[in-house]
């Protein structure tokens, strides 16, 4: 099926998506899940499920091990319920609503266990064990060197260490210590989750709304002890996904459903549904930094609870990451990280657009600007003087090249004019790195009309097929009409390590450029490229190549603040992304505005209430996204290019540095922010706390309910 | 029970009960421009227009819709300017929201083709885009209004009370 | 989210109407726009068995304006209350409470006696209506009383409707020469309000009710009455708005705790007289 290439069939409601994907015969499934936080599942009654309707209880996938993309700590129906909406079992129907109804009526035996429901306290000596066995996973081509810490809830522990940070803070004329969190926020894509099952002689195939559509393969083809080629995943385009439709999420109970009914099986999640399936992690995170008078940066130190909810996911690797954004794109002698990523009895937690770099950047540069102060420096002159340059080592060991940090924050502070009054204004400058080691590979073939081109990058609004079109086009001499792109499958479309962390229109890029090179070597009728980056970090110290190349950007924001109501005004928001070659300007400006409405969100409004584990605002009324008015009177962003450059992937660059500058603009007034989201309710306490009023704690709370928690620990 | 309502243009013969909601009788129809996403009327992505107006079809019942005129974007030509502006504007990306933008904007520029920044943004508050297309729809929006500007009769000064 | 099978009740005439109520009374639920039951529909926090629409009954859409009194169709939509022009040009304040209500979507579909019967906490129209001084007329087979909105609405979702009546109209006296409606947001422009405050003056008397804060509108006449018939300094508001934050005792919810819906609440209030006294 080849979805439209043609703009035109959005407009035109044409488009289709994962959602509308129909099998003769399916069924239609709903899901049995948890209401308890932490409980064992003593037993399962299907019995009052009506005839006409398929039933999977526990003994129906006994015979299936675990998964997991990083640590195969899942179970299809969870024998312990370790969230509240775990599925322990589900109900294929001929209609969704007959679905719904049956799953209401299978009765599920709990017995309740203690529960923990923040990182930090999940390491208290007493706190329970949710994964006492830890499993690490083999099965992942792009393994990181997962790390649990036996006998607690450290699924995965990240290291730095470069030089001897104890000697570097010693030797330092100022040092600064903060602690700053970020609470859990859900991806909120308008398509939920959707995927279809279907079994024809022991062979499986699954269509998904789906970004990763090896790893999935790889994931039910060891579930159900099948190899590999007799597993089959078609990713249909999706309505949006940003990280939350990556690995196995519904695949694997669909398919034990087909399997049961002997009929193909659906699932759509609904809205409520989709804040427990997979939301992003929450952090606490801790800085120490020390400077000399002049502003070098002599030593920093990074502690990351980052909360993965039950089971790990990509939460390790999401772990790595923020633990070395957290570093900041700075020359420091002296570097020590540790990010460890923590079993809560929350929902999975996983890829979020900017993969962890969110939160360690709203923790690094926040603390950039109160060392300015404690300086009595600019945060811009502060920050200029430790930028890593071309040449220059990161504190992974690599070194840089193609670096353009300086340009970028030069960009964001002209942009707000920060350098003639920086009152209400504020800066961040970041780095982030692309899924290394990672493989990509195409195929391209001649039609009597043009080519097809085959490619594993799947599409979720991103712009992924247009680039590909375009940049096969410019290779191959034809119009973009000309090139057919048929959706992922992995029965044709050549290897992907995945659609994630803004990688495809870079390393599809050029694997294209060898297949076309392949191609016209050889008969003109058909080529096939690959390239293979190899790379990584050693889990322990941190050391080796984090990317292969960087993602660059910076955030530039003015504001004003009602000191009455705390309620914050974003006069002006700038956002600036290093994009190398640009292959496609409008999508590429697209992102950038995609990537900053987003931060915005997440700087002022987004977080998942949780109380005793349950979610309290899982609807679009109670969990707000931003809307059109909420965009800043000035909303303006750039693209920074270089002749020759390589294309660097920028769909994630600039939602980490919303946040941070808008609250080192309100740290320009004085007002100390360290929670996301900063809240007109935070922002007021922070008011009081600059103005030495009584009730002022500097924390504030954003809680609506008394007591309710919103995913971040308290260090 | 059999609802006859006005789809498109064309008088259609609902076979569903007057309490089924219009999102999914319009699905059934194999109009699949009109999307559950939130199931409480915020987002607007299931947005169809009653005798010309925009409502919800997660919300709004079969049973409301009987004898009315519903259109969908199906319903459009294709070429409508408002079609024309989204795409040479490209105001989406995923383009899931993006039919419930493209009736609320007709419903809007039909009324008032030259609003301003303010009237776009409040006539559009309730239509959500998680890719973040907003700046782009405006243009969209404000490039369709100045095509149907063209076209108002002398004697219509094409503004309703702002 | 399909309800299966459930009776639809459409009847075309108010009379119609009512006698089905009074038949029926709480076991079919009454829906006018759609916007709230469909919701509890949809989140599955209502099955009903039965569906009383009022859709088809002409008579609830009327508005006129009857010896200065303003009165309003149960049926009429919020979209027509914003734009009507004699609402607009003797009650600005209330087409102003009904124009914020969520998107211009919502307010085609969500009605004037909808918002009312639903009391829903976090809804703007009550509080204005209130402080204007409304009345919503309640009619039954054995007749109609006219409630003031503050008797109407007791709190979370429930109002003094009986069984056997169904809300018909609302009657708003003329208005004060001064009012004002303050709506306030803590997260997105899309979002329901936090605090809401509608004040509105008359010679005598001083009306400030406060929205979204507890399960119904919050008014202190007395809080009020320390106005008297003085004009309102910047210090007068700041007491009554002082008073109100003493009085109040909010909710907490996703947008925002009972702590920072007092403080805004008093900031708001002072506000909305400022602005009256403007």
């Amino acid at each position: 099926m080849t979805a439209a290439i043609g703009v035109d069939a959005r407009v035109t409601g044409a488009a289709r998506y994962s959602v509308d994907v129909e099998r003769p015969g399916m069924l239609h499934a709903a899901f049995v899940r948890s209401p308890y936080a932490h409980a064992r599942v003593r037993s399962v009654d299907v019995s009052a499920v009506p005839g006409g309707c398929v039933a999977l209880a526990p003994a129906d996938v006994a015979d299936l091990g675990r998964y997991g993309c990083q640590a195969r700590d899942q179970r299809v129906l969870a024998d312990v319920a370790r969230y509240a909406g775990d599925v322990v079992a589900a109900v294929a129907a001929p209609t969704r609503a007959e679905a719904r109804a049956a799953a209401g009526l299978v009765a599920v035996e709990y017995e309740e266990l203690p529960a923990v429901f923040d990182a930090v306290a999940a390491l208290a000596p007493d706190a329970v064990l949710l994964h006492p066995e830890a499993a690490a996973s083999a099965e992942e081509e792009v393994s990181i060197g997962v790390r649990p810490v036996p006998g607690t809830n450290v699924c995965h522990r990240f290291r730095l260490v470069s030089g001897d940070v104890a000697a570097g803070l010693a030797e330092a004329d100022v040092v600064v210590e903060e602690t700053f969190r970020t609470p859990s926020a859900a991806h909120v894509p308008m398509e939920p989750h959707a995927a279809l099952a279907e079994w024809d002689d022991g062979r499986l195939t699954v269509w998904a709304g789906t970004q990763t559509p090896f790893n999935t393969r790889a994931d039910l083809a060891g579930l159900f002890g099948l190899d590999p080629e007799r597993v089959r995943v078609v990713a249909p385009p999706m309505g949006g996904s940003f990280g939350a439709k990556t690995f196995v999420r519904t695949e694997a109970v669909v398919a034990a459903l087909a399997r049961r009914a002997g009929r193909p099986v659906k699932v759509v999640l609904d809205r409520a549904e989709e804040f427990v399936t997979l939301n992003r992690h929450p952090a606490t995170i801790r800085v120490r930094v020390g400077a000399r008078s002049d502003g070098t940066l002599v030593a920093k130190e990074v502690d990351c609870w980052v909360d993965t909810g039950a089971y790990a996911d990509c939460g390790p690797g999401v772990a790595t990451k923020l633990g070395y954004a957290g570093v900041g794109p700075y020359r420091i002698p002296h570097v020590r990280v540790e990010a460890r990523a923590i079993y809560t009895n929350l929902p999975p937690n996983g890829a979020y657009r900017g993969y962890g770099a969110m939160q360690s950047v709203w923790a690094s540069e926040r603390t950039m600007d109160v060392l300015a102060g404690r300086l009595g420096m600019s945060p811009l002159d502060l920050r200029r003087r430790n930028l890593l340059r071309d040449g220059d080592r990161f504190a992974t060991g690599e070194v840089m090249h193609d670096v353009r940090f300086d340009e970028c924050l030069q960009a964001a502070a002209d942009a707000v004019g920060y350098e003639a009054d920086p009152r209400g204004k504020g800066l961040c400058v970041l780095l982030k790195g692309m899924q290394t080691p990672s493989r990509a590979a195409i195929a391209v073939e001649r039609t009597p009309v043009g080519y097809v081109v085959r490619s594993a990058s799947c599409e979720m609004g991103q712009g992924v097929r247009r680039s590909i079109q375009l940049m096969a086009a410019g290779l191959l001499g034809c119009e973009p009409g000309q090139v057919e792109l048929p959706d992922p499958d992995t029965d044709v479309s050549p290897f992907d390590t995945r659609t994630t962390s803004s990688r495809s229109t870079h390393m599809m890029g050029r694997a294209l450029a060898e297949a076309v090179a392949d191609l016209r070597s050889n008969g003109g009728e058909r080529g096939f490229g690959e390239v293979r980056d190899g790379g990584g970090l050693d889990p322990d110290t941190g050391q080796g190549i984090a990317s292969t190349h960087w993602h660059q950007g910076a955030a530039g924001a003015r504001v004003s603040v009602d000191e009455e109501t705390g309620r914050v005004t974003v006069e002006h928001l700038h956002g600036v992304a290093y994009a190398g070659r640009v292959v496609d300007r409008a999508g590429a400006e697209l992102q950038n505005e995609g990537s900053l409405t987003m931060g915005l969100g997440t700087a002022l409004f987004e977080a998942i209430d949780f109380s005793d584990g349950m979610v309290g605002n899982s609807n679009l009324s109670d969990y707000n996204v931003p809307a059109l008015g909420d965009l800043p009177g000035r909303f303006t962003h750039e693209l920074i290019e270089r002749e020759g450059a390589e294309v660097h992937g920028l769909g994630e660059t600039v939602l980490p540095p919303v946040p941070a500058a808008i609250g080192n603009a309100l740290h320009s007034l004085g007002l100390h922010l360290r929670d996301l989201p900063m809240t007109p309710e935070r922002v007021l306490a922070a008011v009081d706390a600059r103005d030495g009023r009584a009730g002022g704690n500097g924390r504030g709370g954003r809680d609506g309910r008394d007591g309710r928690d919103s995913g971040a620990g308290r260090a | 029970m059999t609802i006859g309502i006005r789809l498109n243009g064309r008088h259609t013969a609902l076979e569903c009960e007057p309490t089924d909601l219009l999102l999914d009788v319009l699905r059934d129809e194999g109009l699949t421009s009109v999307r559950e996403t939130c199931g409480i009327g915020v987002c607007g992505a299931c947005t169809v227009l009653l005798d010309g107006e925009p409502v919800t079809g997660c919300l709004t019942m079969a049973g409301h819709a009987r004898g009315r005129e519903v259109t969908t974007v199906e319903g459009l030509d294709g070429a409508h300017p408002v079609q024309r502006a989204f795409v040479a504007e490209r105001a989406f990306q995923c383009g899931w929201c993006t039919p419930g933008f493209v009736l609320t904007a007709k419903r809007l520029l039909e009324e008032n083709a030259t609003p301003s920044d303010a009237e776009i943004a409040e006539a559009l508050g309730g239509n959500l885009c998680r890719c973040g297309c907003y700046v782009r729809i405006t243009e969209a929006v404000r490039r369709a209004g100045a095509e149907m500007a063209k076209d108002v009769p002398p004697n219509n000064t094409g503004r309703k009370g702002a | 989210m399909t309800l299966g099978a459930v009776e639809w009740l459409a009847p075309s005439t108010l009379r119609e109407a009512i006698a089905v109520r009074a038949e029926r009374g709480e076991e079919a639920t009454v829906v006018a726009g759609g916007t709230f039951v469909g919701i509890l529909i949809n989140q599955g926090l209502l099955s009903p068995s039965a569906l009383l629409s009022l859709g088809d009954v002409a008579e609830l859409r009327g508005i006129e304006v009857a010896g200065g009194e303003l009165r309003l169709g149960a049926g009429v939509t919020h979209r027509t209350v914003e734009r009507d022009p004699s609402v607009r040009a003797g009650w600005p304040m209330l087409a102003r409470a009904f124009a914020v209500v969520a998107s211009p979507r919502v307010r085609n579909q969500a009605t004037v006696g909808g918002v009312l019967a639903d009391a829903d906490y976090a809804s703007d129209p009550p509080a204005a209506l209130q402080a204007l001084g409304a009345r919503a007329v309640l009619r039954s087979p054995d007749g109609e009383r006219a409630v003031p909105v503050e008797e109407l609405i007791l709190g979370w979702y429930e109002t003094c409707i009986r069984p056997d009546e169904l809300l018909v109209e609302v009657r708003v006296p003329p208005s004060p020469a001064r009012a004002v409606y303050r709506k306030f947001r803590s997260r997105s422009s899309e979002d329901r309000p936090c605090v809401a405050v509608a004040a509105a003056r008359d010679e005598g008397r001083l009306r400030v009710v406060v929205g979204a804060v507890a399960g119904r509108p919050q008014e202190f006449a007395d809080v009020c009455a320390i106005a008297g018939g003085r004009e309102i300094d910047a210090a007068l508001a700041a007491e009554i708005a002082r008073g109100y934050a003493d009085r109040l005792e909010p909710i907490a919810d996703a947008r925002g705790s009972a702590d920072y819906r007092r403080r805004v609440a008093a900031v708001e209030v002072r506000r909305a007289l400022e602005e009256l006294a403007a």
